[in-house]
């Protein structure tokens, strides 16, 4: 401190001690603004201690209580203040009471603003109890009056900023102003808090003519007690006002409305940062500005005599576009940058950015990813095999939250757990499916490769093969086959699977801390992974226990457990169809050749003889790709093991290609290891050759347009799809009699029918008829599909037994409507819901609406007890009294609290992480 | 633990390596094929012609009748068959739809119908054919002396049918734009007038090539104002064709649909009991050939035609008892139906059986009417025998050994030849 008195300019005033000098000093008087929770008799100690001559009196404004000390005036409001200084004051110094001015402070404010003949001058504002941190050298603001300081967050001074220079404004805290031109600006504006204050006055003083200058020879200490700081909604509000004040009409018009769309779009890109603040404050900040626009058109009144200058002499200290949106759009791409910048390589300069071998990996990686989703930001996602569009948000959560489920013809078993991931995403988007379904695929890319590149980060890896090992998750050996059958959620099980095994590993810094946010994450995590594909569940505590075998440390089998507990998404959906784990009968019997387990013990072999650490994640890679890799080749599970699996096999591999390609040195165990991992990478990326990150191209729901184009008044039913090849059937098919099959819905297939639950009475009747068909003896095939509401059906792929027997039948007209396939339309089909009478009933939501009435609607799906009112079976159907003009179904109590228990579940997890954050 | 975690990862490969990936699930068995219990009958009514169906069955149970036209029913009837198997639809009662299809549902597999046209001075008759086939044959017609001769395709079905029409005739093969890719539009008729389209063509050939959908295809003759039908078939290697006694021209016309030359043989049943190879031959690419029945034997006869490839053998009596077209039988079975047999429009009638066992056979005549009459009559082996018929809706013809049946009717100078339908199953 000592040195920086030494240092610090020496005010003018206070190197003329000349008695002729001192005589010819202009006067100043300290109007000391009261601040809460600020000592006043220290502050009246400070200003005392000022060298300055003559000695300033003191005017106390706004003490409500107790009585100023003795000598001292005291005043109400700033205004009165003001107003009441004679004409014998020069300057006013406007002080918080919570600013400890340095003794030459006021000297130095009042020789430089006569030096620069300015009207109005702020101090260099120092935050009190810091080693010198810089909390206002003036500043510039945006057009909407945003302030922008230049500044760095604990920015130390160390006097780059002393100059006297012109500001846009000056804090209020502590400014010196024209005796004269404070009573001609009628002061400061009472109603608005001290930044938007001294913006305020800042503005008006020079739209008046007056300079307006930033000291920083004058420095002063503020508590911040008048919460200066805070960028609170009175101070978002205060800025419209005094934006509001100063400018023109004209500038006016189109500003108001910029301002808007600005508020807007910081708000959006707030709820981004999960920051939903933002948009609450400038609800609240119209809001009060509406609610006191008359003052502010008094204000306007009450300036324009004083006003000399246009708004240009405003623009021209003003930065260009919005600051807040600069901001916040900095904090976006810092986020995504820091996702791939573990090493702060870009933080630390572009000119060493490229020295990171992370960023190398990261950046081939994300091209590759952007040239492997081309199609996507054409296209969009493709629909096809088991890849379908979102379902309407509500109606997916509706349906996760025990609805009915609608896949083949309908039933009580709850649906996939990613239903109610999709759906709570399509709602996040406002609705918008299409776009929310679009943007999760594109950024399930990025996940898997940031993903990976932060698991092996945090496992202590950083070389360039972290991020180009996301690539082989993502077209590995087994989602390569997956994606390539159509399976969306194996890209998304991919890209979970990083994130939620990251979750489980502690870094070694923060070991012991952040418990509360390590167990957010390991819970939140564990959620997505298990709703994308719930055996994978298991992977992260099979990791931390592999991990800890393998001799590696910060895995924690606590927070294993704990990601273990996501799997509670899946546990109504697997308790409703254990099959989907069980029956091998359902798989869709992809298979891996051989070559890839030879490739990734020959890629492991080098890697035993390397050090320690590339051999650990060498092991855990082949452990698990192998593990995946056999557990595929056993004729034991069904589809949910397969998924699975096939998901872990890429894992491992990928796994095994971030080792092999952490170091690349000449040595030749390292050699060999990046070879092979470096042919595993090139075998895997030719399958996103195709721009689709490997799902197959084509739009089922297009092909089958005709069936929602061509519906009736009782809107379109279903589409019977029979194949001899199983991959031609869209999601999950049943085995009929030489072929397979299935229903979907006329409508366009969602991703929630991707899923058949377990045949009910309805399906055996449907079956049978199949078997009827196919066995060539039915001359109507039409009147035996009908009561399934079956409108269309569709025959791909090779011809088979039912093109022969469906050329010799009565009722199925077959239609060109496809090319690629052999179309029959159904005349005799009932309607979905059949009232009996000609009011149409419509689906509605999960279930179906229609005229109400006294009988009975008739629904082509099966028979449960679930539907209401007054359900009751028909036949394998189901009916419903008419006299709601609504059908409706609630599954079983256990589905609905277990689907509650992940919105708990998710919930505390996120509370967690906020307070984990919070304490940290 | 280095080399522990060696060995466990190369025995796990090795594991993967080696374990075969199971097999692709495969959907369910497929189901028995069977034919729908239906048949497709050729309907003629007005312009001073009626049509009577008659349906017989081994059941008591449901039948039905649809007529259709223009894409369109145009007219349908219920009638069982009763207790005695046998039920006769007057197309009168139906519509007067003209030229047109009509499609059959019978109770069972085990039933046959049959369509008998009756004008003022002729009469035809064919029994309704099954489920078509892709590819079928006709052969026997002319168009010579401005000689009535139409193609009547049926497509009793939802989805629309395209045919190609080969036509050879004793100038080789007919060009016409007429005869490619001719449209039957679904649940409709399409007639081709062959004497508008070539007349005076002795000998004529048709091959129905169907490239979309099914269509029966029958021929209808006419001959100085009498009529004869008789339906296209697939062409087979093996036939049997008993021939009733008679003079006049009876001729046994053999056609190959096919486009390479086909060696032929005929084995004669005749009154001296079986010879066979009685004649050989080679009929050129969709050759054609004739023979004089009536020039070997007027009694009741049989022939078997055996062949190399594809062949239609027709036999073709025109006589004082009118003109009658049929096409011989594929098949030989040990129950027979024969649709309007004894129908009381059709005038005298009388079955024609032919024994083709090696053994002789026990053959009933069962009468299917209200009250049905059974002669049983012994049938030496590779015998032939003609028997009259008396008034009934049709017969069923059982026996203890395999044979073929066939039945014709007289009335005035009209006549009949229609082949019977033979039970395969039940």
């Amino acid at each position: 401190m000592a040195s920086r008195m030494t240092d610090a300019p020496t005010p003018r005033a206070a190197e003329s001690p000349s008695t002729e000098a001192q005589s010819a000093a202009p006067v100043v008087r300290v109007l000391l603004t009261t601040v809460d929770g600020a000592d006043l008799t220290t502050a009246l100690a400070t200003v005392s201690r000022q060298v300055y001559d003559p000695t300033p009196d003191v005017v106390v404004v706004g003490l409500e209580s107790g009585e100023p000390p003795e000598g001292v005036t005291r005043v109400d409001s700033l205004e009165e203040a003001i107003a009441g200084s004679e004409a014998d004051i020069d300057y006013l110094w406007i002080l918080h009471s919570d600013a400890r001015p340095r003794p030459d402070a006021l000297g130095a404010l009042v020789s430089e603003v006569e030096l620069a003949s300015a009207a109005l001058g702020g101090s260099k504002l120092l935050v009190a109890g810091t080693r010198e941190e810089l909390e206002s050298v003036g500043g510039s603001t945006d057009v909407f009056g945003e302030p922008h300081s230049g500044l760095d967050e604990g920015e130390i001074d160390l006097q780059q900023y002393d100059v006297v220079r012109e500001v846009a404004f000056v804090r209020s805290a502590s400014m010196l102003v024209r005796r004269d031109l404070s009573q001609g600006l009628k002061g400061l504006d009472e109603l608005l808090p001290p930044i938007a204050a001294g913006l305020d006055f800042s503005q008006r003083a020079r739209l008046a003519g007056g300079r307006v200058i930033s000291v920083p020879s004058s420095e002063v200490y503020h508590q911040g007690r008048c919460n200066e700081g805070d960028r609170g909604w009175r101070e978002q509000a205060g800025r419209l006002r005094a934006m509001t004040t100063a400018y023109s009409l004209l500038t006016l018009l189109w500003l108001i409305p910029y301002d808007f769309i600005v508020s807007v779009l910081d708000s959006v890109l707030s709820l981004l940062l999960f920051r939903w603040r933002p948009a609450v404050h400038y609800v609240l900040s119209w809001g009060w500005n509406i609610y006191h626009l008359p003052s502010t058109i008094g204000l306007r009144r009450r300036f324009k005599p004083v006003r000399v200058l246009g708004d240009e002499e405003l623009f021209r200290f003003q930065a260009r576009g919005s600051v807040r949106l600069r901001e916040v759009g900095s904090e976006l791409s810092g986020r995504i940058l820091s996702a791939f910048d573990e090493d702060q390589a870009i933080t630390r300069g572009t000119r060493r950015v490229w020295g990171s071998a992370g960023i190398w990996g990261a950046a081939i990686a994300v091209l590759i990813l952007a040239f492997a989703m081309r199609s996507f930001f054409f296209i969009g996602v493709p629909n096809v095999g088991a890849s379908f569009p979102f379902e309407v948000a509500s109606t997916s959560l509706d349906r996760w939250f025990a609805g009915w489920n609608d896949s083949g013809l309908g039933a009580p078993a709850p649906v996939h757990p990613s239903i109610g991931v999709t759906g709570l995403w399509s709602w996040l988007w406002f609705g918008a499916e299409g776009a929310a379904r679009t943007l999760l695929t594109i950024a399930f890319g990025f996940l898997a490769i940031v993903g990976m590149g932060r698991l092996a980060g945090r496992l202590g890896y950083r070389g360039p093969g972290r991020y180009l090992s996301g690539l082989v998750l993502l077209a590995g050996p087994g989602t390569a086959i997956l994606a390539g059958s159509g399976s969306w959620l194996a890209l998304a099980a991919a890209a979970s699977l990083p994130w939620a095994v990251r979750a489980v590993f502690v870094h070694p810094h923060d070991v012991g801390r952040g418990r509360l946010s390590h167990i957010g994450w390991a819970a939140l995590l564990g959620i997505p992974l298990a709703a994308f594909s719930p055996l994978l569940a298991v992977v992260p505590l099979l990791s931390v226990i592999a991990w800890k075998v393998l001799g590696g440390k910060s895995s924690n089998l606590g927070l294993a457990l704990i990601a273990l507990l996501g799997a509670v998404v899946a546990a109504p959906f697997l308790l409703g169809d254990p099959a989907w784990i069980l029956d091998s009968g359902r798989r869709l019997g992809l298979s891996v050749v051989e070559l890839w387990p030879v490739l990734l013990a020959i890629a492991f072999v080098p890697m035993v003889f390397i050090d320690s650490a590339t051999r650990r994640l060498g092991a855990l890679g082949v452990l698990l790709g192998l593990v995946g890799l056999l557990a595929v080749r056993l004729p034991y599970g069904g589809p949910g093991v397969e998924e699975a699996a096939l998901v872990l096999a890429s894992f491992g591999t990928a796994l095994i290609v971030a080792a092999g390609l952490d170091v690349v040195t000449s040595d030749p165990r390292r050699l060999m290891g990046a070879v092979v991992s470096v042919t595993i990478l090139f075998l895997s990326i030719g399958a996103l050759g195709n721009g689709r990150l490997g799902l197959p191209g084509g739009d089922l729901n297009e092909r089958l347009g005709f069936a929602s184009t061509l519906a009736g008044d009782a809107g379109p039913g279903r589409v019977l799809i029979a194949s001899t090849q199983r991959g031609d059937i869209p999601g999950e098919a049943r085995p009929g009699p030489g072929f397979w099959y299935r229903v979907v819905d006329g409508q366009g297939m969602t991703s929630d029918e991707v899923w058949l639950p377990a045949p009910l009475a309805g399906d055996d009747h449907l079956d049978r008829a199949l078997q009827s068909i196919s066995g060539g003896g039915e001359l109507r095939p039409g009147e035996l599909l009908g009561p399934f509401a079956v409108d269309w059906l569709v025959l791909l792929g090779p011809k088979f037994r039912l093109d022969e027997v469906l050329i010799a039948q009565l009722d199925l007209a077959p239609v060109p409507f496809d090319p690629d396939s052999r179309v029959f339309a159904n005349p005799v089909s009932v309607p979905l819901a059949d009232s009996g009478t000609e009011s149409i009933w419509l689906r509605s939501g999960t279930g179906f609406a229609g005229e109400s009435g006294s009988g009975r609607v008739s629904l082509a799906v099966n028979e449960d007890d679930g539907w209401s009112p007054e359900p009751g079976p028909h036949d394998w159907h189901a009916t419903v009294s008419a006299v709601d003009g609504v059908a409706s179904f609630r599954g079983a109590g256990l589905n609905v609290v277990l689907a509650a228990s992940t919105a708990v579940l998710m919930l505390s997890s996120l509370g967690l992480l906020f307070i984990g954050r919070r304490r940290r | 633990m280095k080399y522990l975690s060696l060995v466990i990862v190369l025995a796990l490969g090795v594991a993967a390596f080696l374990i075969p990936a199971p097999d692709a699930p495969e959907p369910g068995p497929p189901v028995g094929v069977e034919d729908p219990p239906v048949s497709i009958c050729a309907i003629e009514e007005g312009s001073g012609r009626t049509t009577e169906v008659v349906i017989l069955s081994t059941v008591d149970g449901p039948t039905r009748l649809t007529l259709f036209a223009s894409g369109q029913p145009a007219g349908t009837i219920g009638q069982p068959t009763g207790a005695s198997g046998s039920a006769i639809i007057p197309i009168v009662n139906v519509a007067a739809v003209g030229t047109v299809g009509g499609l059959i549902e019978m109770p069972v597999s085990s039933s046959a119908a049959g369509a008998i046209v009756v004008g003022a001075e002729s009469m035809s008759a064919e029994s309704c054919a099954a489920v078509p086939t892709q590819r079928s044959f006709i052969t026997g017609a002319s168009t010579i002396g401005g000689q009535p001769f139409e193609l009547h395709l049926m497509n009793p079905y939802a989805g629309e049918a395209v045919v190609e029409l080969v036509v050879q005739s004793e100038a080789g093969i007919e060009s016409n734009d007429r005869f490619e890719s001719v449209v039957v539009p679904a649940r409709s008729s399409t007639v081709v007038d062959f004497a508008e389209l070539i007349p005076g063509r002795e000998t004529l050939s048709i091959a129905i090539e169907t490239v979309k959908g099914r269509v029966l295809g029958v021929g209808r003759q006419g001959i100085d104002g009498e009529s004869a039908v008789w339906k296209a078939v697939e062409g087979s290697q093996d036939w049997y064709l008993p021939i009733p006694k008679g003079g006049g021209s009876k001729r046994l016309l053999i056609g190959t649909p096919s486009n390479v030359a086909v060696e032929y043989q005929i084995d004669f049943y005749g009154p001296e009991g079986l010879e066979e190879a009685y004649q050989a031959g080679t009929l050129g690419p969709r050759g054609q050939i004739s023979f004089d029945l009536a020039a070997i034997t007027e009694e009741v006869a049989g022939v078997r035609i055996i062949s190399t490839g594809p062949v239609v053998p027709t036999l073709w009596i025109n006589s004082e008892a009118g003109l009658a077209i049929t096409t011989a039988s594929a098949v030989e079975a040990t129950r027979w139906f024969l649709p309007g047999a004894g129908a009381s429009v059709g005038g005298q009638a009388s079955a024609v059986i032919l024994s083709v066992g090696i053994d002789g056979a026990t053959v009933s005549v069962r009468s299917l009417r209200e009250q049905s009459l059974v002669r049983t009559i012994d049938l030496p082996a590779d015998g032939v025998v003609e028997i009259g018929l008396e008034t009934a809706d049709g017969y069923l013809i059982e026996s203890s050994g395999p044979i073929v049946a066939m039945w014709i009717a007289r009335r005035d100078n009209a006549g009949i030849a229609a082949m019977g339908v033979p039970i395969l199953d039940g």
